[in-house]
């Protein structure tokens, strides 16, 4: 009877501590009571020290390159007291209205704050989301961090790359392009256009999609679908594949055996990336190369991989996992562990133009992604058309790095309009031959 | 477990009150009457027990469970008539028979709602159930190749080559799991895993016995072939330690033990391994309809084993006790119906004709 009493009592007290001291309470339905706060607190403790930079304004653009497009970019704008603007992008695929109403829901930290406390304001927005960030709040921070970082470095007259401490390599930061062939002829012309551009590294994927315990035909042409990448590009490229996680640990395993000979640079989310251990079970039975991360948010969601030393390659995404500041602990801490970063990117330009300079102060940058074809695209002409540039096209092999402040471009509201929001639009769902839902 | 978390958890469940409540008026799924039924086919002498729960509104519901001639049917009887048929997932654990139960419960709920189980059970997650039959039949592109265990010690090479003839003797295009039915040795287990290796078999099912993690992490560490475990187990807190241990890629938890749910619970805890489920059936026709019911439920399902015996005498008492003949596949999968319950019709007096106690 006493240990029930006790539990008895529990509620009573919870609902004591939470009691609010001062301040206005307000009390919904559910009796909880909450201390109302407007404007981004805390800013009086830095009244002391200020920088004389303020956010005045924050706008959010939804924009859909096709009216159809399941990723349309999410791209945050932050307008400021004396005139500096920042850019950032948070683009989440098949979940853009949740991020933009995300970012919409940060607003309260951000006006009347001073825009160069990056660390201070990504703190607040990461502790004070209170639940930590899934891909919709990871993804809202990090285009209010890339365009916070975006305004510092205009503030300061330099590259976010010198404000990180970089380069590591001033001709610029090594990249890759999907493959772009679907049978030997066209990657052995492939192989011809990367000699020409100076391109030295390709990702491709595994076809079709894998039930949990997989029949040998799939197996089978999974390796053979590898081992004609590396028969029609040769010895001297390096190959990556992404398994895009469609395989379980159990199926990708027989696989990356298999393709040991190919030498392959690496083998990207051999597995979903819920279980940590699953993916080491991939990884301790391999000699390839394992990367993984590009779903993971913040330090905290790659501490278990990094500290276990799992994977070799981390791939975390400048425009989910928490934007600059979040991706350049993740690869200090990822050093400590002798695990390279070879960062995603398959969104938008300024995602893609801000993950450049993280990677250019990191000394453990293996490879930067972009979605990118060796050959030009609709996509890279209207980047062109936006920045004046074009941006996350490589030189040489690699992406070069700009001398202009900040992340080093300037974009108008006006070229954005012509690619109005479409709307969100769900990502591929693909299916298995018995109607049950398969992993893409 | 620490002494503090068992002092812990026990001062958890003390604070639990029963949940049952007396009825206000007659339940009419209120069970009125259990029979058991053990039956064995009259060429394989094989055994399996069917279970009537009979309902006050009339409605009756069907299971199967393991043979066993020491079930405790008087237990069974005296702790469920008057309970609520349809409370499937207060069945305990340890409930005598209560694979069959559950199976019952769920046949009762689906017939009383007009529903498949798998509708029940949020379903259907696929259209069609892949299967395989031992020994094996055209219907079901599969071969299982029982391994042999090696005459003596030490027979090294000529042990792999006895295998390598077995697998090579399976055509291309046909795939095949490897039974070691649990009688191999940690060492031979691991020498006939990287023997098969290249050949990809779907699995490599009970290479030994379970118990000895450690053998466990050698036949794993070495090779990738993928390994399935159940055969045997009672306690889902076995599936847990090789799941958590990643030494399992199949999850084979025996339908006869765990009925639907018991199943499904374990295929829920498999999940966050990425590992798939193909469910234990050795039983009859009414399991064969439990498992379909239940390969409809789950997302991650994989294959299901359908007993299919040799003879034809013990084939016809199969299609005699259940109608519609659930068990005839087309190539490799077996149908899912839109029928009510189970999606079976049991003919009482064909289980009592093969009714051998």
């Amino acid at each position: 009877m006493r240990r029930r009493n006790f539990l008895a009592l529990a509620p009573a007290g919870l609902a004591m501590a939470a009691t609010p001291k001062r301040g206005r309470v307000v009390t919904d339905s559910c009796g909880c009571a909450f201390q109302t706060q407007t404007g981004p607190l805390g800013m009086e403790a830095f009244a002391d020290v200020p920088s004389g930079l303020k956010i005045t304004g924050m706008k959010v653009f939804g924009v859909s390159l096709t009216p159809t497009s399941d990723r349309p970019y999410v791209f945050v704008k932050l307008e400021t007291n004396q005139g500096i603007v920042g850019w950032g992008e948070g683009t989440l695929e098949g979940k853009a209205a949740a991020v933009m109403a995300c970012v919409n829901d940060f607003r309260d930290f951000l006006i009347g704050a001073d825009p160069m406390q990056v660390e201070h304001i990504w703190q607040s927005m990461y502790v004070h989301s209170f639940y930590r960030a899934g891909p919709v709040i990871g993804s809202a921070i990090s285009g209010i961090d890339q365009a916070l970082w975006d305004i510092r470095g205009k503030a300061l007259g330099m590259p976010v790359y010198k404000l990180l401490g970089g380069p590591f390599d001033p001709r610029g930061v090594r990249g890759y392009y999907h493959l772009d062939g679907a049978n030997r002829d066209q990657l052995i012309q492939l192989r011809q256009t990367a000699r020409e551009q100076g391109i030295t590294c390709f990702k491709g994927g595994i076809p079709g999609y894998y039930e949990w315990i997989e029949r040998r035909p799939k197996i089978d042409r999974a390796i053979k679908a590898l081992q004609l990448l590396r028969e029609s590009l040769g010895p001297d490229i390096d190959i990556a594949v992404d398994f895009h996680a469609k395989t379980s640990p159990s199926v990708a395993s027989i696989i990356v055996k298999e393709v040991e000979p190919l030498n392959l640079l690496f083998i990207e989310e051999p597995c979903p990336p819920e279980n940590v251990p699953a993916m080491a079970k991939i990884a301790r039975r391999s000699t390839t190369p394992i990367a993984t991360g590009e779903r993971l948010i913040a330090a905290y969601g790659c501490r278990e991989l990094i500290e276990m030393g799992v994977v070799d390659i981390l791939q975390t995404d400048i425009n989910h996992t928490g934007g600059i500041t979040a991706l350049w602990k993740i690869a200090a801490a990822a050093n400590v562990s002798s695990i390279s970063m070879a960062p995603h990117a398959c969104e938008g330009p300024i995602g893609g133009l801000a993950t450049i300079h993280v990677d250019a102060a990191m000394p453990n940058f293996l490879v930067q992604e972009v979605c990118g074809l060796a050959r030009l695209t609709d996509t890279d002409r209207v980047w062109q058309e936006w920045l004046g540039f074009p941006a996350m096209r490589m030189v040489d092999g690699r992406f070069p790095l700009s001398e202009k402040p900040g992340l080093g471009f300037e974009m108008s509201e006006a070229s954005l309009a012509k690619y109005p929001f479409g709307g969100t639009r769900p990502m591929a769902r693909v299916f298995h031959e018995d109607g049950s839902v398969a992993e893409w | 477990m620490s002494h503090l978390t068992l002092q812990r958890r026990a001062r958890l469940r003390a604070g639990f009150v029963p949940q049952v409540a007396a009825a206000a008026r007659p339940d009419p799924l209120g069970i009125t009457e259990i029979r058991l039924f053990p039956v064995r086919e009259p060429v394989s002498g094989i055994r399996y027990s069917l279970l009537k729960v009979t309902t006050r509104s009339g409605v009756t519901g069907w299971g199967e469970c393991g043979y066993d001639p020491n079930w405790d049917v008087k237990a069974l009887q005296s702790s469920w008539i008057g309970r609520p048929a349809n409370a499937y997932a207060t069945i305990a654990p340890s409930t005598p028979c209560g694979a069959a139960l559950d199976m019952a419960s769920l046949d009762i709920l689906g017939k009383t709602a007009k529903a498949p189980v798998y509708r029940i059970l949020g379903g259907p997650t696929r259209t069609k159930v892949r299967a395989y039959s031992s020994p094996y039949s055209r219907q079901f592109p599969v071969a299982v190749i029982d391994v042999p265990t090696p005459e003596s010690r030490n027979q090294g090479k000529a042990y792999q080559n006895r295998i390598a003839d077995l697998v090579n003797a399976v055509p291309a295009d046909v795939d095949f799991v490897l039974a070691g039915n649990g009688r191999l040795s940690p060492g031979d287990a691991a020498s006939v895993a990287a023997t098969v290796e290249a050949k990809h078999p779907l699995w490599f099912d009970e290479p030994c016995s379970p118990s000895n993690i450690e053998a466990l992490r050698k036949v794993s560490g070495e090779t990738v072939v993928p390994l399935g475990f159940g055969s045997g187990i009672e306690d889902p807190g076995v599936f847990q330690t090789l799941l958590r241990e990643g030494l399992v890629d199949l999850v084979r938890p025996d339908i006869g033990i765990f009925g639907i749910s018991g199943v499904r619970r374990v295929a829920a805890l498999a999940e966050p391994y990425y590992v798939a489920v193909a469910p234990r059936h050795s039983g009859g026709p009414i399991g064969t309809a439990a498992a379909i019911q239940l390969a409809a439920s789950m997302p991650n399902f994989f294959i299901q084993h359908v007993p299919l015996p040799a003879d034809e005498r013990d084939r016809a008492m199969r299609r005699e006790i259940v109608s519609p003949a659930l068990e005839n596949g087309k190539s490799g999968f077996l149908e899912v119906t839109n029928s009510p319950g189970l999606g079976i019709t049991v003919n009482e007096a064909a289980v009592e004709k093969y009714h051998a106690s």
